[in-house]
């Protein structure tokens, strides 16, 4: 049985790491804001980390702390202009964003290696580390819901114009969005870096950025635990059905599209609103049958 | 100076490919208010029906351009009807296109990945004959010609369709108001479809010019042409048709221009940042709009 755990420890881990950057995604989500930056994100914090700690001799737990600032400075950069933007043009900039990024990194060849990348990183991440880095993502995620900030990102993704009459200030919470979404993805690039080894520009391309997205569309974008689901779901379904690996595009684009159409509130939240729905009727037949 | 001239002349075929694409790409946009994630791939489909028709069938050039237009435009018909006609019946948001139509992009491309076995496809040999001219001491070969010629044609055709028939004045209305198109007895559902056919259409064209013009076709051939398409609808403005043609003759000048002057690893780079600057300056594009009313800043 301990056998079998242990042989599941690299899924465990890619999908620690999977969810990691889903719950960039998700931030950026919750608080309506259109980015799909979280793979050039990344990538910035993985070069960061791995520049620091291989070139520079930087221990890992300050090449990861590294990573994050330079993914939250990176995003909070990007918010100046794309903050009082709306939806698509939100979406097609960040795509574009992480282009830049990409052909940055390639032609940056003194630093990042160019096309060739780096190779021959010490792996330096272990499970626990991996483990740790997740909780405290998770709890950032959970105490961000619980509070103020929370409330806000949510008032802005379901009506704009009631947030504004609230007085909620639109842009700077799109700011911040944009912030600590780019600090989870530094953090989630500056543990990939760490991880495997090798680091090519093309690991942080359209690839990522479509499977990020998947992530959270298929577990949920209002519960924090949506992109843990969507990112366990989709990193083990290829490991698990040998089959499908091998179409594993045409699945991802399959699931998307049902998901959008039939459930696009993504397996999490539907559970959960559902699960409200029978309580609240169950309420309301008890207080029936006392009157 | 002639080099700067050549490049410009280089310039003009490239981006006129450019535009044949985005028109596609920002008349969806004009019409349906959604990004058409799925245009790339659709683009894709046209080449590798192209090739299928000149090789397989061994059908000549002019017919197999007009197979690979019609097939992408029937195609182009189906992803509306997979990706965005159950959205629209729910009145879901612009998120939610966004997802369907990458998610049905995924699957055109993954269908591609395996009916060409991954590898990359050529036109046969001589399939477009290689003829050279001097025109004032540049250089200009017939295909750049061509190309060009067809590209004029066919954006002469669409802004007589839009702008001279009854049906294109049927589009022109629900881009504007669907609700009062509707009520003063269009149908939008088939103005959809319609709109669908002619922006997978002109996605074909372009998809065998490209194919043939840098003898490649493999199932990772949209992608760019979808990332350079944004640039291109944000520089004309989106859901504007003649935006669109300007600004791909503008990118194509920027880009080969960058690329013979300054950089080629940075052209993208360049590129892409060229769409923030637009972005930041001016977000609803350089050009008069379709439709003028798209809230692009909040207020």
């Amino acid at each position: 049985m301990i056998d079998l755990l242990l042989a599941q420890q690299p899924l465990a881990e890619l999908i620690l790491v999977n969810a990691i950057l889903a719950y960039s995604q998700y931030i950026a989500l919750r608080a309506g804001v259109f980015s799909l930056a979280t793979a050039g994100l990344a990538s910035i914090g993985a070069y960061t980390a791995a520049v620091l700690t291989v070139r520079w001799g930087v221990p890992m737990p300050l090449g990861l702390a590294a990573a994050a600032l330079a993914g939250a400075a990176t995003g909070g950069l990007l918010a100046l202009p794309l903050a009082r933007l709306r939806g698509v043009f939100q979406a097609i900039a960040t795509l574009a964003f992480v282009q830049i990024v990409l052909s940055l990194a390639l032609y940056a060849e003194p630093l990042t290696g160019g096309a060739m990348g780096m190779n021959g990183l010490p792996r330096t991440v272990q499970g626990w580390h991996l483990l740790g880095v997740f909780a405290l993502v998770l709890y950032l995620v959970f105490a961000l819901s619980r509070g103020g900030v929370g409330r806000a990102f949510d008032t802005i993704r379901q009506e704009e114009t009631v947030a504004v009459s609230l007085g909620i200030r639109v842009v700077q919470y799109h700011r911040l969005a944009f912030a600590l979404s780019g600090a989870v993805a530094g953090l989630g690039g500056g543990v990939m870096a760490h991880r495997n080894y090798s680091l090519v520009p093309e690991d942080f391309g359209f690839p990522l950025l479509v499977s990020v997205l998947t992530f959270v569309v298929l577990g949920g974008r209002a519960a924090v635990l949506g992109p843990l689901a969507g990112a366990a779901v989709l990193t083990a379904l290829p490991e698990l059905a040998r089959p499908l690996a091998d179409y594993r595009l045409a699945v991802n684009g399959l699931l998307m599209v049902l998901f959008i159409v039939y459930l696009p509130h993504g397996v999490v939240d539907t559970v959960l609103l559902q699960a409200r729905r029978l309580r609240l009727a169950a309420r309301q037949r008890a207080g029936e049958a006392r009157a | 100076m002639a080099l700067v001239a050549q490049q410009i002349v280089n310039g003009i075929v490239v981006g006129s490919t450019y535009a044949l694409f985005a028109l596609g790409f920002t008349l969806i946009f004009g019409v349906l208010h959604v990004l058409n994630l799925a245009h790339g791939a659709v683009f894709m489909w046209g080449a590798f029906t192209g090739l299928f028709a000149v090789t397989a069938l061994g059908l000549p050039l002019a017919a197999a351009f007009a197979i690979a237009m019609l097939a992408a435009g029937l195609l182009s018909v189906l992803v509306d009807a997979v990706a965005f006609r159950p959205l629209r019946r729910r009145g879901s948001p612009e998120f939610a296109a966004i997802i369907s139509s990458l998610g049905v992009a995924q699957i055109l491309m993954s269908a591609a990945q395996i009916a060409s076995d991954t590898q990359v496809q050529r036109f046969p040999f001589g399939t477009f004959p290689i003829v050279f001219y001097q025109v004032f001491g540049l250089r200009v070969s017939l295909q750049q010609i061509v190309i060009v010629g067809s590209v004029a044609v066919l954006v002469a055709a669409l802004l007589a369709f839009l702008f001279a028939t009854s049906f294109g004045r049927q589009i022109r209305a629900v881009a504007i108001s669907e609700r009062t198109a509707s009520l003063l007895g269009v149908n939008p559902g088939a103005v959809h479809a319609l709109t669908f056919f002619l922006c997978g259409a002109l996605a074909g064209a372009a998809g065998v010019i490209i194919g043939i013009a840098f003898n490649s076709v493999h199932f990772l051939m949209g992608e760019p042409y979808l990332l350079r398409g944004f640039v291109v609808i944000v520089l004309g403005g989106l859901g504007s048709v003649a935006g669109a043609v300007i600004g791909g003759l503008l990118f194509g000048m920027i880009q080969t221009l960058s690329v013979a002057f300054l950089s080629s690893a940075l052209s993208d780079a360049i590129l892409f940042g060229l769409l923030f600057v637009i972005l930041l300056l001016r977000p609803s594009g350089f050009f008069g709009t379709l439709r003028r009313e798209i809230r692009v800043v909040r207020q």
